[in-house]
């Protein structure tokens, strides 16, 4: 029984055993300075020829995660885990900028735009048009989040770059008076595609962690809808659930 | 609206980055169109029943060859994601109903059951182990060896989760294989006891390994939703730790959040607190 590393995917072979190993370097699950498994055991464990194993090496030797030793095997390099500085576990619900000072954000777009068909078919009520701002996050030089906002047309005349500065969408709203109390989330994983990944510097194809949150204020008005990218080395998202004691909830949507 | 230098503008007379510019990236091209269309069918950007831009219009607007994007939405035909009508164009299809699982976690503990109930599962291992060091540096407090539980579900008879539960050995030692079915890992927990009261978890994306595109039947490399559980008593005592790997395609996981009501500024983020003791909706 081999693993279906197929060519009917679209991603070659050798690519698909480079993103694992590089997820088990990147992780920590091949730790700096241990030993890779050898060639005809990758081969075993892939199902792939000995060439393809050697392309996904010779790749992870270019980038310089690996360092090939003649006669002794293939070792990982240190300082490629990305502890302590990069690697942060945040809550739900967290202002990027709470878990690093150094972070950065870049805005890559700001401007009205039709509301698109999905959120009308979701939420009808957030109207024709709405403004759409895309930004990049990072910490330090590693780029951690792509957002795409879209704001309900009434609030957009509130919000220009400048105001927006380095604040999260639903902190700059706050400031102005419109806080969020409740969102609604979904979480998930998905394949990188060209933007993402130019954007997030990962191959195409590449596992990243997706969130969509829709947030309302107290009056149940939406302030906004993001849909949110993350390289996975560098945020989890965390949660922290209390078994229920009976207490009743507020009456749902 | 925006000022004349500012970056926004700057940003969209860039063009977005075309497929053609990434080559040797070990992608092929109908690949990487295949991803942008997939994403917006997913997130319904492109909504069901509506029409994708035509193949001279994809062609163009990302320098492809015609037969490159036959391709790529050729695959989404056969993946029943659109229909190509003769003469009028390629319509994203309406995703069938109830077709995904969703877990929420404002109901966890309420939802575990049902999903349980809903599915299938094969045990894959159980037996008694030594920890890998990844779990161990997670929890310390589960111990040099404990009980492995290696479980794969299935919903419609498509494997969906690969789940591994760690249990401390004296508790393992309690529990039957034949038991486990699909009851879910706290039912069988709270059987033996003490009930879990509380659990941490963390949810990253990762690709899919060896073992797990094995048992999933996916690609070597396939994004999955990793969820990382640590349960515990009342007393704080670890009851499990717990990692699944879903498919994106199979599950969804929800969460509806509210801000504490306290006068500290900021206040923060909960789950909100849903009705636990019926199953009226």
């Amino acid at each position: 029984m081999t693993a279906r590393t197929n060519t009917r995917t679209g991603i070659a072979r050798y690519q698909q055993v480079y993103t694992v190993l590089s997820q088990a370097l990147a992780t920590g699950n091949i730790a700096a300075g241990e030993a890779l498994p050898s060639e005809p055991t990758l081969v075993r464990q892939y199902g792939v020829s000995r060439t393809t194993v050697r392309r996904a090496l010779a790749r992870l030797a270019a980038e310089g995660s690996i360092v090939r030793r003649r006669g002794s095997g293939t070792f990982a390099k240190s300082g490629l885990e990305k502890s302590g500085a990069t690697r942060k576990v945040t809550r739900l619900l967290d202002d990027l900028r709470r878990v690093g000072s150094n972070t950065r954000s870049k805005l890559l777009a700001f401007e009205r735009v039709s509301t698109p068909d999905f959120l009308l078919r979701e939420w009808p009520e957030f109207g024709e048009r709405a403004l759409l701002i895309r930004r990049l996050r990072s910490i330090g030089d590693d780029p951690v989040v792509l957002a795409t906002i879209y704001v309900p047309e009434d609030l957009a005349p509130l919000l220009s770059p400048r105001r927006l500065g380095v604040d999260t969408v639903l902190v700059a709203l706050d400031k102005l008076g419109h806080r969020a109390v409740t969102a609604d989330q979904q979480t998930n994983a998905v394949a990188a595609d060209p933007f993402s990944a130019q954007h997030l510097q990962c191959p195409v194809g590449a596992a990243l962690l997706n969130v969509r949150q829709l947030a309302r204020d107290a009056k149940g008005h939406i302030l906004d809808f993001t849909n949110f990218v993350y390289r996975p080395d560098c945020y989890e998202l965390h949660v922290q659930i209390e078994r229920g004691n009976g207490r009743r909830a507020r009456v749902p949507r | 609206m925006a000022p004349k230098s500012s970056p926004a503008r700057k940003a969209r007379s860039r063009p977005r980055p075309s497929p053609r510019r990434r080559q040797k990236t070990g992608v092929a091209r109908y690949y990487q169109l295949y991803s942008l269309l997939s994403n917006a069918l997913n997130d319904g950007t492109i909504a069901p029943g509506t029409a994708l831009p035509s193949e001279p219009e994809l062609s163009n607007r990302h320098r492809l060859s015609r037969t490159t994007v036959r391709r790529a939405l050729e695959r989404l035909e056969n993946e029943n994601r659109i229909v190509r009508l003769r003469g009028s164009g390629t319509f994203a299809r309406q995703a069938p109903a109830a077709s995904k699982l969703c877990l929420n976690l404002h109901s966890y503990y309420k939802d575990l059951p049902s999903i349980a109930a809903q599915t299938s599962v094969s045990v894959l291992r159980f037996e008694p182990e030594v920890l890998p060091a990844g779990v161990r540096e997670l929890q310390s407090r589960l111990g040099e060896r404990a009980f492995v539980i290696q479980r794969l579900r299935k919903f419609h008879g498509t494997p969906y989760q690969l789940s591994t539960a760690y249990v401390p050995e004296s508790v393992g030692r309690q529990m039957r294989r034949n038991s486990l079915g699909s009851t879910s890992i706290i039912t069988v927990l709270d059987r033996i006891g003490p009930k879990t009261v509380s659990s941490d978890h963390t949810m990253s994306a990762v690709a899919a390994d060896d073992i797990a595109s094995r048992a999933l039947g996916v690609a070597l490399g396939a994004p999955l939703l990793r969820m990382r559980a640590v349960f515990s008593d009342s007393k704080g005592r670890i009851r499990a730790v717990y990692e699944s790997l879903s498919r994106p395609d199979q599950l969804n996981v929800r969460a509806e959040l509210e801000r504490v009501r306290v006068r500290s500024a900021p206040r923060p983020w909960r789950l909100r607190p849903h009705e636990t003791g019926s199953a009226k909706r």
